[in-house]
């Protein structure tokens, strides 16, 4: 058998060259589209969707009041996830690698965040309170070693009071620490901070990112989340508030958080990505992977699909 | 409907853990593939009538 | 193909005109038959998930109207939002289904890869432009799929240019950038399907088909 012949042999038939049905293509689209569109307004008529409201400053400041004074004294300390985080906000870390790529590296400082200045900015814009006014000037004379230390040290106290209760921390030298943290609650409480965070300096503010940093560097945001079954680590990916359906198309990608070594691995995010980009790609290729594309031969559901067809040419 | 109110409901086995919910959603996609498989499509079983070539088929 | 220009001088239009027309002859864009083979209610979920596309966009160009956080205040916007919502849920549940159709039916066989290719490719951007959805809904969703998502985006190098923190350029993802990927390459499946044609059963290689 000659090459040409061989391919010939093996290779798929042209599908002009089969016996044809009459098959309605526009009746087909005008049916399913009545079928999914009935569908789609049935459920969303029955089951709503869900809504749960935003987390305000003043929400977080009332419902967590400790968390809040806590997360601005680790904004000063430098010692919160976003001060210590790395690129795109800052150069505290290197970041996340993968196969000895430092991708988040080599992505650049592109939206640079001083952290601290998530709390000095917003009371700086506070008018009116001689006793922040006081305590911004103390701070502004200290020297950047002195700041950490203050900050540090309240923080730390802070850890060990009960509760976390600012009114109950061991006494000690805190400088104007404690009058800044306080200064900032209040700010928060009175739902001044949002705009003061997104807005400040533009008419319009569109971009979160101090806001939502300053949010993520709470714990108030994701013990909610966790509540929800949204974590990370409980599958949090494809999951949804309530009874809601989530994404299930996001199985694999979430499952992969779940187990080792990627659930203890410092690089998990970039690491995930990779492996899910590769499957992907994989998954892109497989009709030309020896092996996997052979998978539907193997287990025969294609006889279900043409049944008709083969008990038709089995006769004939 | 006030489901949006109440917690989820979830549940697990060893590491899988996924809301009851989200199993739904994926258990009604698994029997309508076998559904669409096994029902029998209509007129599927009757001679193919017309010769091949005289219309496009693709 | 024919093309009105004279032999030695075609037109550029001539040119353009005679790639379509081979790309798609007019008799292939909608036949009124199939081969005998297409009997199986698997065929509908490509026309089932195109469809659904449908739905989410006309649902998405209603909340359009109303603006980005219109919904969370009109009853008949959070209505719109349900069903975007359904018909997103009910627009995977139908490409996955699809999806597992294909393959048990190795339907990348006889020059179809590139359709196969193009179809895991809208399956990954329809993932891109979900997410971005749940970005801009401007609730506890969003606010800590951001937070979380960020992690994500930013190991890989490119959270200053994708900034999952800025609703405001992520809803111009959502409603601009995505679905026009979406559709581009929604189009360019069905066309790659209706070029090739219906893949013959498994089993046929070689054989004499039945006529």
């Amino acid at each position: 058998m000659t090459a040409t012949a061989e391919r010939r042999r093996r290779a798929t038939p042209d599908s002009h060259d089969y016996p044809t049905r009459s098959y309605d293509l526009v009746k087909e689209f005008v049916v399913a589209l009545a079928v999914v569109t009935a569908l789609s307004l049935l459920l969303a008529a029955i089951f709503s969707s869900p809504d749960d409201k935003a987390i305000t400053m003043s929400g977080w400041a009332k419902a967590d009041p400790a968390d809040v004074v806590a997360t601005a004294a680790g904004e000063l300390a430098g010692t919160t996830t976003s001060a210590t985080y790395g690129p795109p906000y800052n150069n505290a870390s290197e970041g996340q690698s993968v196969l000895g790529l430092k991708l988040q590296k080599w992505g650049g400082v592109g939206i640079p965040i001083n952290s601290a200045d998530l709390v000095l900015q917003p009371l700086r814009d506070v008018a009116a309170d001689p006793g922040l006014a006081t305590a911004l000037r103390v701070w502004d004379t200290l020297q950047a070693s002195a700041q950490t230390r203050l900050a540090t040290a309240y923080s730390d106290a802070l850890a060990k009071a009960p509760d976390g209760n600012p009114a109950r921390v061991a006494p000690g030298r805190y400088g104007p620490v404690p009058s800044l943290t306080s200064a900032f609650l209040r700010l928060a409480a009175s739902g001044g901070l949002e705009g003061a965070l997104t807005s400040s300096g533009t008419f319009y503010g569109g971009d979160q990112t101090r806001a939502m940093l300053l949010l993520s560097d709470g714990a108030y945001l994701e013990d909610q989340a966790v509540a929800d079954h949204l974590g990370g680590d409980q599958w949090g990916m494809m999951n949804e508030v309530g009874n809601y359906p989530g994404q299930p198309w996001m199985w694999l990608y979430t499952f992969w958080y779940q187990v080792k070594p990627f659930s203890t691995s410092d690089n998990a995010d970039a690491q995930v990505w990779a492996l899910m980009m590769a499957l992907t790609v994989g998954l892109a290729l497989i009709p030309w992977i020896p092996g996997l594309r052979d998978i539907p031969r193997w287990i025969p559901v294609h006889r279900l699909v043409w049944r008709e067809h083969y008990r038709r040419t089995q006769q004939s | 409907m006030s489901i949006a109110f109440t917690a989820g409901k979830y549940i697990s086995w060893g590491v899988v853990s996924t809301s009851v919910t989200n199993l739904l959603v994926i258990a009604l996609m698994v029997l309508v593939f076998i559904l669409a498989l096994v029902l029998p499509f209509p007129h599927a079983h009757e001679a193919p009538p017309a010769p091949h070539g005289e219309e496009d088929p693709s | 193909m024919s093309t009105v220009s004279t032999p030695g001088h075609r037109s550029w239009t001539g040119a353009v005109k005679g790639w379509t027309s081979r790309t798609l002859p007019p008799k292939q864009v909608l036949p009124e038959r199939q081969p005998a083979y297409v009997a199986s209610w698997i065929y509908v979920f490509g026309v089932l998930t195109l469809t659904a596309l449908l739905v989410v966009v006309a649902s998405g160009l209603v909340l359009a109207i109303g603006g980005a956080v219109w919904w969370h205040t009109s009853s008949i916007g959070h209505f719109t939002n349900s069903v975007h919502l359904w018909s997103v849920e009910l627009f995977f549940a139908c490409m996955v289904i699809h999806l597992w159709g294909k393959f048990w039916m190795a339907a990348w066989r006889g020059r179809r890869g590139l359709t196969w290719v193009t179809g895991v490719i809208a399956f990954v951007t329809s993932i891109a432009t979900a997410f971005t959805g749940y970005l801009t809904q401007s609730n506890f969703d969003s606010q800590w799929i951001s937070g979380e998502a960020k992690d994500g985006i930013n190991s890989i190098g490119v959270g200053a240019w994708f900034n999952v923190l800025n609703p405001a350029q992520m809803l111009m993802w959502h409603i601009v950038l995505l679905p026009l990927a979406v559709g581009i390459i929604a189009v360019l499946h069905i066309v790659l399907v209706r070029n090739r044609g219906v893949v013959p059963p498994l089993g046929d290689e070689g054989k004499e088909v039945p006529r």
